[in-house]
């Protein structure tokens, strides 16, 4: 009795063995480390900058536009909430070295006492998040050398009134950490450190600061994304500034809509940051959003590429 | 008792022996390609993947092929990095898949070239899709190859284009296979 059943299971197993699934049979390889792509669409979130980077031999061109205050005093009807002003202007060229190098020329109006700015950027990205998360986080490097062009001022406590060249330069050293959580929402943590080699009298030479960013994808080519900067300043220093100018400091905070058209990528942006280089927005922002001193801004990106398409 | 349990696992090998013949009916392909082709007035766009795998059965004539989205590789990886955001939404859909019988399964027992109709449902972008092809497939000594070409039309599995880049994408891909199976 007991042979036959065990007759009959082998039967069936075997049976069971040879209508195996070709399902079974394929086992895909996929790419190995496989890397987390478009944690930012960009460069930048709207002061922040991201671990995105361009590739090799691509171009990108970009335009930063902030408009005057909204609201407050100096905003309203009579300048038409802001239009009417430009409190900074940015145009700027990047340039993929490799998939990770970035180098960067930028010429930017300027909106504290020191304007004319010509910009040099490197970028650097050498971790990249992965898949399997054996690599968390993705980590660049960003360094920005600032020189004004402007004419010296007379004014002796102006953070304008340059002596030597040298005065002239600023330095902008960032580490930029973002990780993608899911495929809709990503965050970076931007410890940064600002020197000027020339300030207003008592102002602080250098500067730390963190900035936070975060991109919410609101539909497939639509996303929210807002950032804030938190500069460290040195206290006293603070409220002799704040007394001598009779403006507060303030700390940048931005929001905004990130619309991705196909190699357009478009920002729609708040903000109470008049300036748009690090050197500026982080160490001199003195509106506020509470007195509704905030303002439009868009940023206009534009890639090119200048990979020669291989037949094969 | 013992000699029950002897004569079980002896049947057992027996039986296995006997699929393991059996399964030369199946072969497999571990690196089949999959290439596409979208023309458009102002773009042409290519891409390959080298990392798709197969499978097919002489006996029933069942195949299959599935590929990971993300394994395509284009020349422009901005073009990559869109395809599968914004296309092909690759982290939802992380793979293709196409599942169909061949007709006249029977041939590809003997050497020789052949051209033959193959038909089945491909799922892309999670839509699936019923298509019907002719494939030619070359048998030598056991092995195969085959090559089969077929259009895919976007709509079809609700990958949208937006008007913006109509120009730059097709609405109708080519698509190439090629895969070797021993």
């Amino acid at each position: 009795m007991k042979s036959i059943l065990c007759i009959m299971l082998s039967i069936i197993s075997l049976k069971v063995v040879a209508q195996e699934d070709l399902d079974k049979m394929i086992k895909l390889e996929g790419p190995k480390n496989e890397k987390v792509t478009a944690t930012f669409k960009s460069g930048n979130l709207i002061n922040l900058k991201t671990t995105e980077t361009i590739h090799r031999n691509e171009m990108d061109f970009r335009v930063d536009h902030r408009f005057g205050d909204i609201g407050g005093s100096a905003g309203g009807a009579k300048n038409f909430f802001g239009l009417d002003n430009s409190t900074d202007i940015r145009i700027g060229f990047d340039y993929g070295l490799t998939d990770n190098i970035n180098i960067g020329i930028a010429r930017a109006k300027g909106a504290t006492e020191v304007r004319q700015l010509y910009e040099g950027n490197i970028k650097y990205r050498f971790a990249e998040q992965t898949i399997d998360n054996s690599v968390p986080v993705s980590i660049a490097f960003f360094g920005s050398t600032v020189v004004s062009a402007m004419e010296a001022t007379e004014e002796k406590h102006s953070a304008a009134s340059f002596e030597r060249f040298s005065d002239r330069l600023s330095y902008v050293t960032q580490l930029i950490i973002a990780r993608k959580f899911s495929s809709s929402f990503s965050l970076t943590v931007v410890p940064s450190y600002l020197h000027r080699n020339y300030t207003a009298y008592n102002d602080q030479n250098n500067m730390f600061a963190i900035g936070i960013g975060g991109r919410a994808k609101v539909s497939k080519r639509i996303a929210f994304v807002a950032d804030y900067f938190l500069p460290f300043r040195q206290s006293s220093k603070k409220k002799y500034r704040e007394e001598v100018t009779g403006q507060r400091y303030y700390n940048a905070l931005g929001v905004g809509l990130e619309m991705d058209t196909g190699g357009h990528i478009f920002h729609l942006n708040f903000t109470n940051a008049t300036a748009i280089q690090e050197s500026q927005f982080i160490s001199e922002t003195n509106s506020s959003w509470g007195k509704g001193q905030f303002r439009w801004g868009f940023n206009i990106a534009r890639r090119f590429n200048f990979n020669k398409k291989e037949k094969g | 008792m013992n000699k029950i349990h002897i004569y079980s696992i002896l049947l057992l090998l027996l039986g296995s022996k006997a699929t393991f013949a059996q399964q030369t009916n199946s072969l497999v392909s571990k690196a089949a390609s999959i290439s596409f082709f979208s023309s458009a007035p102002l773009e042409d766009i290519e891409a390959k993947s080298s990392l798709a795998g197969s499978a097919l059965n002489i006996k029933t004539g069942e195949i299959i092929f599935r590929v990971k989205i993300t394994s395509f590789q284009f020349d422009k990886k901005l073009m990559q990095e869109h395809f599968n955001e914004n296309y092909m939404e690759s982290d939802k859909y992380p793979l293709s898949e196409f599942k169909g019988k061949i007709e006249e399964c029977e041939k590809l027992a003997k050497d020789g070239t052949y051209k033959l109709n193959v038909s089945g449902t491909l799922q892309i972008h999670g839509v699936g899709k019923s298509y019907s092809t002719a494939a030619t497939f070359n048998v030598k000594n056991g092995a195969i190859k085959a090559i089969a070409a077929f259009d895919v039309r976007l709509a079809d599995h609700k990958i949208s284009i937006p008007s913006i880049v109509g120009k730059k994408i097709a609405e109708v891909v080519k698509v190439k296979i090629e895969a070797a199976y021993n």
